[in-house]
């Protein structure tokens, strides 16, 4: 595996602890007392020892700075983020654990579908390149994906879920439905998740249909491109073997910048629709100053954005083996 | 491999009045202008010239690599009596390193970096041979390796796993592989340091002794070519000036850019001379002279050349060059 | 002047993108005088679908949806321009810096830089916001400034180093320029479409960025811009009651700019690398090579069973 990974893996490790920091940090740079900003909306709903013991898991014990951070991080890393205000004492885990598969899902699915749609495109674009996709449907889809998300899928909702009725416009399963692994709720998961799935392609495959058919263009003025026609190999062999394998490199690396951007998306694409993930956590905590909770669902979108990180940099040592030894 | 005496005589290629232009704006700019010679059986054709003479623009023509903005006006590339430039893309597809493959300039940039040296070998050989099966395949890619003088374990390397002069021998060995009839070889070595040129060099002459295939070999360096060469064509701003027997070209040049030419390289053995080399710059293609091409660096010039483009002349039947001094 | 020009033509993107960004900085510089009602008054009963005298209608509150588009584009495209400008000057700083100074300040600098590339923005913008309560354009284009730079610095950066290999640079240091005449006036003026496109790349991502924040509540609400419009559909259910008006206009008009500032970028994309322009050139040279083909077949074909003479019909 070697070096690169290591260091790959060191890099989200720091950057795991600059968030970790971040949050340490915030609620003590606001003016007055970092306690009372934290909790102020919980004031009356717990009991005053509750608040004590808070205090300490917070890490709001007397003492320097250095103490509370060490506190903070021995909490952060036992695994428990504390209570929520809004639902107390419900753990922030809980909650977490209850709304991160409907975003995992979402950002995933959308982000695989968009990616082999996007490359698929892109590919096709390239090699037809100044033909009718290239020039009309293409940058039309770029020009559709340069829109915020949040329009999109209002737009959509409009559509296709208040004019034509066609998707329902909220919640990630028909509540009559038992939860289980039968077949009535995956078709009921299926079938709620239409729209923001379909919002979140639309949004994403102009970008990557570009990326891609950039990367081709540059590849394909490369010498291997035209040794490859030399030797007499099929057009497809030398599009997909040696064009598109090199030519999608940039685009995984590009994988990893945009996962921020995904995550964007799919919190906000969840508040429209009404969504049960994180965004739709987060909105109800931006809402309810729910501070404890806030800073949980940060720290795991955090951790979820560095593994996937993580995953397209192993795509990227498969893909490359000039990473190898 | 030794019947290669009585076929000194056959055609192998015929290019014939072929012309590449290139489309820049909304100009026509002609690289190559209406260039005929033949290469035989066998036979090692040099193309040489100053770079942007239209010399390696000529030689991706030829298998129809040419890619836009260039163009193939006209001309015919007659191989073995058929016209290559008018294959489909089935027949071009066949043509290509069956009958003739190339040797890029640049083996730093001609190999595939993500697929290994194996599998650069295999898929040509099953293009063009889809019946042989697996153990074929790497037993002929371990062969090949050998050929060229490199340990067959390396087969499976990347090629950032090989030195430069690892590459340009494995890129060798990858033309070698079907046993083509020419293979056109593009500054193969301009990349390599000395040494490394002299020992793939040898390999080469080697490699013709034992497989007899044609080598048309495109070098700005004359002396090189003086080595291996039968002949020598001499191109200048995408036309043909000159071309004899190598030892004519080197020691009893006609024209006055293949002096020129001759004259910027020292000879190992031989006296010493001064090098005079060429004064001036290379014609520039956006607004071509009515006359010769050659006239505004021309050290002996005289009237008729502002005005009219010479005609190749044929001196000897081996020997022509396209000069008003020698008409 | 002459550059300009040569900038945008045969440039499709570009100059469509262009046009689209200066049409929206007209209407907002011109808002008072062409804003057929106050934006800020109850012109008509609530949710009047469009209609002669209220062209884009009017929200739930009775105030004229076009009068207000066209105020919430001032602010928008200042929190936009601002943000822009607060990420281009960092992103300028980190990079020719970071390229100029190298070892351990490089390395730190792109830590740094990468760390902000890897985190999720909004989340942590967010938060941000959260802790401060509600905030005016202003903070907002101060925090999407501040966690918008960079990518650019990145871009930047790189071009910088390869700046410095050229010879010019080379040699106004064997002369003994001071480092800061050299970036100045031999670096900078070499990175100017670079620059301009990370000033709209920004600029793109802070509008969207206010937009998200306002729809999510974080923004001041007394304040029109297209994200308290957008934020006030989505509080009156506009799009479920019928009303779509109220949620689509400023809709549009965040994508509609938002597309061209992106179309001004890949216009700016294909300056810094040509290979991806030229299709009308492409486009010729097929006509052309078909032509030639077709010749080619048809020769052959004539000449199907004769000898070549090896003259071409041309």
């Amino acid at each position: 595996m070697g070096r690169f990974l290591g260091s790959r893996l060191l890099f989200y490790i720091a950057a795991f602890m600059v968030a970790v920091t971040f949050n340490f940090v915030l609620p003590r740079m606001m003016p007055g007392d970092p306690f009372e900003i934290m909790f102020a909306a919980a004031q009356g709903k717990i009991q005053p020892e509750q608040m004590a013991v808070l205090k300490e898991q917070f890490g709001f014990v007397a003492g320097p700075w250095h103490v509370q951070y060490w506190d903070y991080i021995k909490g952060i890393f036992s695994g428990d983020l504390g209570p929520s205000l809004t639902y107390y004492p419900t753990p922030v885990t809980e909650i977490i654990s209850g709304a991160l598969p409907w975003t995992v899902f979402l950002a995933g699915t959308s982000t695989l579908i968009c990616l082999f749609i996007g490359i698929l495109l892109g590919i096709f674009s390239a090699y037809n390149r100044g033909g009718k996709f290239d020039s009309i449907v293409a940058p039309a889809l770029a020009f559709i994906g340069a829109f915020p998300q949040m329009v999109s899928a209002m737009l959509i909702l409009f559509g296709l879920g208040v004019i034509l009725n066609w998707f329902p416009v909220g919640y990630g399963y028909n509540p009559d439905v038992d939860a289980g692994w039968t077949l009535e709720f995956f078709m009921s998961v299926a079938y709620h998740a239409a729209l923001p799935l379909l919002t979140m392609i639309i949004c994403g495959i102009g970008g990557w249909l570009f990326l891609m058919r950039n990367s081709m263009i540059n590849t394909l003025g490369e010498d291997y491109i035209t040794m490859g026609k030399a030797k007499g190999l099929s057009t497809r062999r030398v599009m997909i073997n040696y064009a598109a394998r090199n030519a999608a490199l940039p685009v995984v690396t590009a994988v990893a910048m945009a996962l921020s951007f995904v995550v964007a998306g799919a919190l906000i694409i969840e508040l429209i629709y009404n969504y049960p993930g994180l965004g739709n956590e987060m909105l109800g905590a931006v809402a309810s100053r729910d501070y404890p909770l806030l800073q949980g669902l940060l720290l795991i979108i955090v951790v979820c954005v560095l593994t996937a990180n993580f995953i397209a940099d192993l795509a990227y040592f498969w893909l490359d083996p000039r990473l190898r030894k | 491999m030794t019947e290669l005496a009585n076929q000194q005589a056959e055609t192998l290629l015929d290019i014939r009045g072929l012309s590449v232009e290139y489309l820049v704006g909304d100009a026509r700019l002609r690289a190559v202008d209406k260039v005929s010679f033949t290469v035989n059986k066998g036979e090692t054709v040099g193309l040489a010239g100053e770079s942007g003479c239209g010399k390696s623009t000529l030689a991706f023509a030829l298998a129809k690599l040419h890619k836009p903005p260039a163009l193939i006006a006209e001309g015919e590339v007659l191989y073995k009596g058929r016209d290559v430039l008018s294959f489909d893309d089935e027949e071009l597809r066949r043509f290509r390193w069956k009958e003739t493959s190339v040797v890029f300039q640049s083996a730093m940039n001609c190999l595939n970096p993500v697929i290994s040296v194996n599998a650069q070998i295999c898929d040509v050989l099953s293009a063009h041979h889809p019946e042989m099966n697996r153990g074929e395949l790497q037993d002929r890619a371990r062969e090949l390796l050998k050929v060229v003088g490199i340990h067959p374990d390396r087969l499976d390397q990347y090629p950032h796993q090989f030195s430069g002069g690892m590459r340009q021998r494995a890129v060798l060995a990858i033309s070698l592989a079907l046993k083509p009839q020419l293979i056109i070889m593009d500054e193969p070595t301009t990349a390599l340091d000395v040494v490394v040129e002299r020992e793939i060099m040898d390999q080469l002459s080697e490699l013709k002794k034992q497989f007899g295939f044609s080598i048309l070999l495109i070098s700005h360096d004359l002396s090189l070519m003086g080595e291996i060469t039968d002949r020598i064509a001499v191109m200048y701003a995408g036309k043909l000036v000159e071309i004899a027997p190598s030892e004519e070209v080197l020691f009893n040049p006609q024209h006055p850019y293949t002096k020129g030419l001759v004259n910027s390289f020292p000879h190992l053995l031989g006296e010493k001379k001064e090098l005079t080399g060429i004064s001036g710059n290379p014609l520039n293609l956006y607004s071509p002279p009515a006359g010769c091409y050659f006239e505004e660096r021309c050290p002996e010039r005289i009237e008729r050349c502002k005005s009219t483009d010479p005609a190749l002349i044929t001196l000897n039947p081996q020997h022509k060059a396209k000069c008003h001094l020698l008409g | 002047m002459k550059n300009l020009l040569s900038f945008f033509k045969g440039n499709t993107p570009a100059t469509v993108g262009t046009i689209i960004v200066l049409v929206f900085v007209l209407l907002s510089v011109l808002a008072p005088w062409i804003t057929p009602y106050d934006a800020n008054k109850r012109v008509a009963r609530g949710h009047q679908p469009p209609s002669a005298e209220y062209i884009m209608g009017t929200t739930r509150s009775g105030k004229d949806v076009l009068s207000q588009v066209i105020y919430a584009g001032r602010i928008s495209l200042l929190v936009g321009f601002g943000a822009g400008l607060i990420a281009t000057i960092i992103a300028v700083l980190v990079g020719i810096t970071s390229a100029y100074a190298g070892g351990r300040v490089d390395a730190f600098l792109m830590f740094v830089t990468n760390v902000f590339l890897v985190m999720p923005g909004l989340p942590m913008i967010i938060v941000l916001a959260a802790f401060l309560g509600q905030v005016g354009p202003l903070s907002i284009a101060l925090i999407l400034g501040l966690f918008g730079w960079a990518g650019g610095a990145r871009v930047l950066r790189a071009q910088a180093l390869s700046i410095r290999e050229k010879e010019f640079v080379t040699a106004a240091e064997v002369i003994g320029e001071s480092k800061w005449r050299i970036v100045i006036v031999e670096m900078l003026p070499n990175m100017v479409s670079l620059i301009v496109g990370t000033f709209a790349g920004a600029a793109l991502g802070a509008v969207m960025g206010q937009a998200a924040l306002e729809f999510i509540g974080l923004g001041d609400p007394t304040v029109i811009s297209w994200g308290t419009m957008l934020q006030w559909a989505q509080h009156n259910s506009a799009l479920i009651v019928g009303a779509w008006w109220e949620a689509i206009v400023p809709g549009i008009a965040i994508a509609l700019f938002a597309g061209g500032l992106t179309l001004f970028n890949m216009g700016m994309d294909q300056v810094s690398n040509p290979q991806l322009k030229g299709s009308k050139n492409l486009k010729r040279w097929k006509v052309l090579n078909d032509e030639l083909e077709a010749q080619r077949k048809a020769k052959q074909a004539a000449n199907k069973g004769k000898s070549h003479d090896g003259v071409m019909p041309v």
